[in-house]
């Protein structure tokens, strides 16, 4: 008979156990809305930040939560946008499509100030005195847009300078915030050309200290038969709508500083 | 008042839980790699400890009372077991951030033999034991585990930056430290109230 003590005393508080479990199980349960786990495997998946949360499955909990819109994120196929929208409702708005572009073309063929040695990235070298290089809105080419692309969109190549990779780049706009000199800029996705000088100083100071600077001659305003550029403050500005991608202003710059993006 | 002092000291340092009576090596070696983690992994202890030392201390009560103590071993890993399932739940309802923070340690502490250790040891070895002395004991004992890792773990940081000879690299060094700090604890067991 003596084994049917132990058995109760275990059987007894095992039964406890399960039912004190059962009942917490039930009454803990953290709830989740099916549709965060939906969205999420929705999203671009590249924890860009882009939106401002801690990653796609923060975006994806927001979003269902109704804290956050779809338009928040920059790196989804609009498909895919389309299919979250069906599931949380909501509107997608249609936003104007832009790509990024480094506006500085110097790098190597940009002097330098001083040759920075010691640890750190565009920031810390931006700290001293302006960065390295003579021009003070010249790409330090130290690579903190690369660093911080997800996607392995923008790498500084050759000639020191950062360039973007249109196939990869999903518009999330980490360069952008990034870059201490402000160089990433967006312009419409229909553009093909675009001014990669940042310096609006007189010709004389830009050409001393940079070979591919736009020294403000305002050729390009002129051979450009669509009044599509315009001198401002020493630097063309372009007006993507009327321009007809005739490239005529690529060929025609001294600096060869107005590229040809395709 | 001074009891409670000696009794502080004694599970901390001079009876310290890993180095001293060598349980609980399993999370010491295994997650001393860095310290944040260490230290996480130190506070899911003393936590499970404190409240773990509660608990069992009424079982053993209901086990004198059904002359049951030879089921101690098994019905304390029961209610361990249990225990730490509930309050898993319960950090998971009410405190997301600290479920992360703890991580996969709260469920790895369940097969932690120091927990075992501290609600076995908090009824056999006292001569007189109530309620609070168990309570105390526990999360003092979790103390000691957290001081131990916590030593381990910054020791590991740093050995990653030295250079140490080849055959050593990696576990052996490691546990030679262990070995190292467990004699340097035993000194502790000199101590004279």
């Amino acid at each position: 008979m003596e084994i049917i003590i132990p058995f109760i005393i275990l059987g007894g508080l095992a039964l406890i156990f399960a039912i004190i479990l059962a009942i917490a199980g039930i009454k803990l349960a953290v709830v989740q809305d099916k549709r965060v786990e939906q969205v999420y495997g929705l999203l671009s998946g590249a924890n860009c930040g882009g939106c401002g949360y801690a990653g796609c499955e923060a975006f994806a909990k927001a979003l269902v939560e109704g804290k956050a819109g779809i338009n928040d994120c920059p790196s989804t196929s609009k498909e895919s946008k389309e299919q979250i929208a069906n599931i949380i409702g909501g509107e997608i708005k249609e936003l104007e499509e832009t790509i990024v572009v480094c506006t500085c073309n110097g790098g190597k063929r940009c002097l330098d100030k001083y040759e920075y040695q010691g640890y750190g990235d565009c920031a810390s070298i931006e700290l001293l005195a302006g960065g390295r290089k003579a021009c003070p809105t010249g790409c330090i080419g130290a690579g903190k847009c690369t660093d911080v692309c997800a996607f392995h969109a923008v790498d500084i190549l050759g000639d020191g300078v950062a360039v973007v990779n249109q196939k990869k780049c999903t518009q999330c706009g980490n360069c952008v915030i990034s870059c201490p000199k402000n160089l990433m800029k967006r312009i419409p996705a229909k553009a093909k050309v675009y001014i990669a000088c940042s310096n609006h100083g007189k010709g004389k100071e830009v050409r001393s200290i940079c070979k591919v600077g736009c020294i403000g001659c305002g050729l390009c305003v002129k051979v450009c038969e669509d009044n599509a550029i315009t001198m401002v403050d020493g630097l063309p500005v372009f007006d993507y709508d009327k321009c007809i991608n005739c490239k005529k202003c690529v060929e025609k710059c001294p600096s060869k500083c107005i590229l040809n993006l395709d | 008042m001074n009891f409670y002092i000696v009794l502080i000291i004694n599970a901390i340092f001079i009876n310290n839980f890993v180095l001293s009576q060598f349980l609980g090596i399993c999370p010491f070696l295994g997650v001393s790699k860095k310290t944040d983690t260490a230290l996480g992994m130190g506070f899911a202890v003393i936590f499970v400890m404190g409240i773990a030392s509660i608990i069992t201390y009424a079982m053993s009560l209901l086990l004198d009372i059904l002359d049951a103590q030879y089921l101690r071993t098994i019905v304390f890993i029961l209610v361990i077991a249990a225990l730490v399932q509930l309050v898993e739940m319960v950090i998971k309802k009410f405190s997301p951030s600290l479920y992360s923070a703890l991580g996969v340690y709260l469920p790895l502490i369940t097969t932690n033999c120091a927990v075992l250790g501290v609600a076995i040891m908090n009824v056999t070895n006292f001569v007189k034991v109530n309620l609070l002395i168990s309570f105390i004991n526990g999360a003092a004992s979790g103390v000691g585990f957290t001081l131990a890792i916590l030593l381990l773990a910054g020791i590991r940081e740093r050995l990653e930056r030295s250079q140490v000879p080849e055959p050593f690299k990696g576990f052996p060094i490691t546990l030679i430290i262990a070995g190292v700090m467990s004699m340097a604890f035993a000194a502790f067991s000199g101590m004279v109230f």
